[in-house]
């Protein structure tokens, strides 16, 4: 087989790499991380990852600027009502990932509903995650629970946020920020068996029948 | 003799013409993959899929309402406002019944590559339960209490239906998303109105995509080798 004429003006050690991807037997990542040409150079990554939320937040806690501080003076009085079609999006008979059997693997984030007051929620999940070894970071009804140590891909971040759905109804989102999403997973389950009294409805039971 | 059998048998066949068609095997999937988002190979797998549901309960080829729950819910006891939506919006030809071609063109909405506006349009249809090609703030409340109400905890329905009735008498989350998407404040959400509220809220068509309709494997968190069967089960080998 004919390599194309600009492979030659290509390092050679990069143009047989590349012949390599292109042959029947092709080449897999792990492969191509041993090769020399590859390894040149070559810093393995950082795991971050990319959180959607605002930070806006967060950052005034630990930034000291006026700019945020005049912001902080005027405290939310209600929770951020939640997006009707948001919440309904979340139904069972909407979600078709269930005509595959697929194992869907570890979730990043859950939910829950609860019938308790936004601040009785707040402070019955600080209760529950102090003893787990996090740290709290709150900001109206939004908190950043950081673990104190570090697991397999840095420290586990979790990111907390309740929404109102009724003056009665509340739903709290549960999400991984930053980590390993086993690690947040177990987390959530101890999470849950904390705040029995707290929850009302588990996304997972919403998915279940009767 | 042979030739008044084989004569028959014709005939037979022709009669039958009209249900056969729909429930005969994968005929042209290039066709199918033209028309729609689908590759080939995703228009094979998802027949497969079909096969599978379609004879659940009935052996015919087609899925019905009650081989549709239970591909959903794994039980056909379940009754839902929404499924029932979804299910009337695949069934194009409004015989109660899904063939091959309905399913895989109302999946390929779902895929990660199908147009946003087929999308938006589909949800739109999903939510406009009366089908008046508007959303009334009545169909929001009824959403976000059929959402409620599906039961996972041993609460009776009395209980449930006590809960969110009072939760719903005070303005609630319909109310205020429905203000938030009638700019024109007529009372309706229409079709412009709901995508310029989809637009400025992308998470709202989250369910809209299925990861899984693309045949691309994701490789975070997932031990270097893994197995896995075109929507089927996904078998690791343990690191």
């Amino acid at each position: 087989m004919q390599s194309p004429v600009y492979y030659a003006l290509v390092n050679p050690n990069l143009s047989i790499l590349m012949n390599m991807c292109f042959i029947f037997q092709r080449i897999t990542i792990p492969e191509i991380m041993k090769d020399e040409w590859f390894k040149k150079n070559y810093k393995p990554p950082v795991f971050y990852e990319k959180e959607d939320a605002d930070l806006d937040d967060v950052q005034a806690l630990f930034k000291d600027s006026e700019e945020y501080r005049v912001t902080e003076k005027k405290e939310e009085q209600q929770p951020t009502a939640m997006n009707a079609f948001e919440l309904i999006s979340m139904s069972r008979g909407l979600k078709l990932d269930n005509l595959f059997d697929v194992e869907q693997g570890f979730k990043r984030e859950t939910r829950f509903t609860s019938k308790c007051p936004a601040n009785e929620i707040i402070s019955k999940i600080v209760k529950a995650a102090k003893p787990l070894g996090f740290d709290i970071h709150k900001k109206n009804y939004k908190m950043r629970l950081e673990n104190v140590k570090a697991g397999r891909k840095g420290n586990l971040n979790v990111a907390t946020e309740i929404f109102q759905v009724a003056p009665s109804l509340h739903m709290v989102e549960v999400r991984k920020a930053k980590g390993d999403t086993l690690e947040f997973h177990m987390f959530c389950k101890n999470l849950s068996s904390s705040l029995e009294d707290v929850v009302w409805k588990t996304e997972e039971d919403m998915q279940e029948t009767k | 003799m042979i030739q008044c059998i084989e004569g028959f048998q014709t005939l037979f066949l022709r009669c039958c013409d009209l249900d056969y068609k729909q429930s005969r095997g994968l005929e042209d999937p290039e066709l199918l993959a033209r028309e729609t988002v689908f590759s080939v190979s995703e228009i094979e797998a998802l027949y497969e899929l079909f096969k599978k549901i379609s004879s659940a309960v009935i052996d015919d080829g087609l899925i019905n309402k009650e081989e549709f729950q239970l591909a959903l819910f794994k039980t056909n006891k379940k009754e839902s406002l929404f499924a029932d939506r979804v299910f009337d919006l695949f069934d194009t030809k409004h015989n109660g019944i899904l063939g091959f071609e309905e399913f895989a063109r109302a999946l390929s909405v779902f895929h990660p590559n199908a147009p946003v506006d087929d999308k938006i349009d589909f949800s739109f249809q999903l939510y406009d339960l009366k089908q008046q090609g508007f959303i009334e703030r009545q169909e929001v409340k009824q959403m976000v209490v059929a959402t409620l109400a599906e039961s996972g905890m041993n609460l009776s329905d009395e209980v449930i239906e006590s809960i969110i009735d009072k939760a719903c008498l005070q303005p609630c989350i319909a109310d205020f998303t429905f203000e938030e998407a009638d700019t024109k404040h007529d009372g309706k959400i229409d079709k412009e109105e709901w995508r310029s509220l989809v637009l400025q809220h992308p998470s709202l068509l989250k369910n809209m995509t299925l990861q899984y309709l693309n045949r691309e494997i994701e490789e975070d968190e997932i031990p270097s080798r893994s197995s896995i069967h075109p929507f089927g089960e996904r078998t690791y080998l343990k690191q």
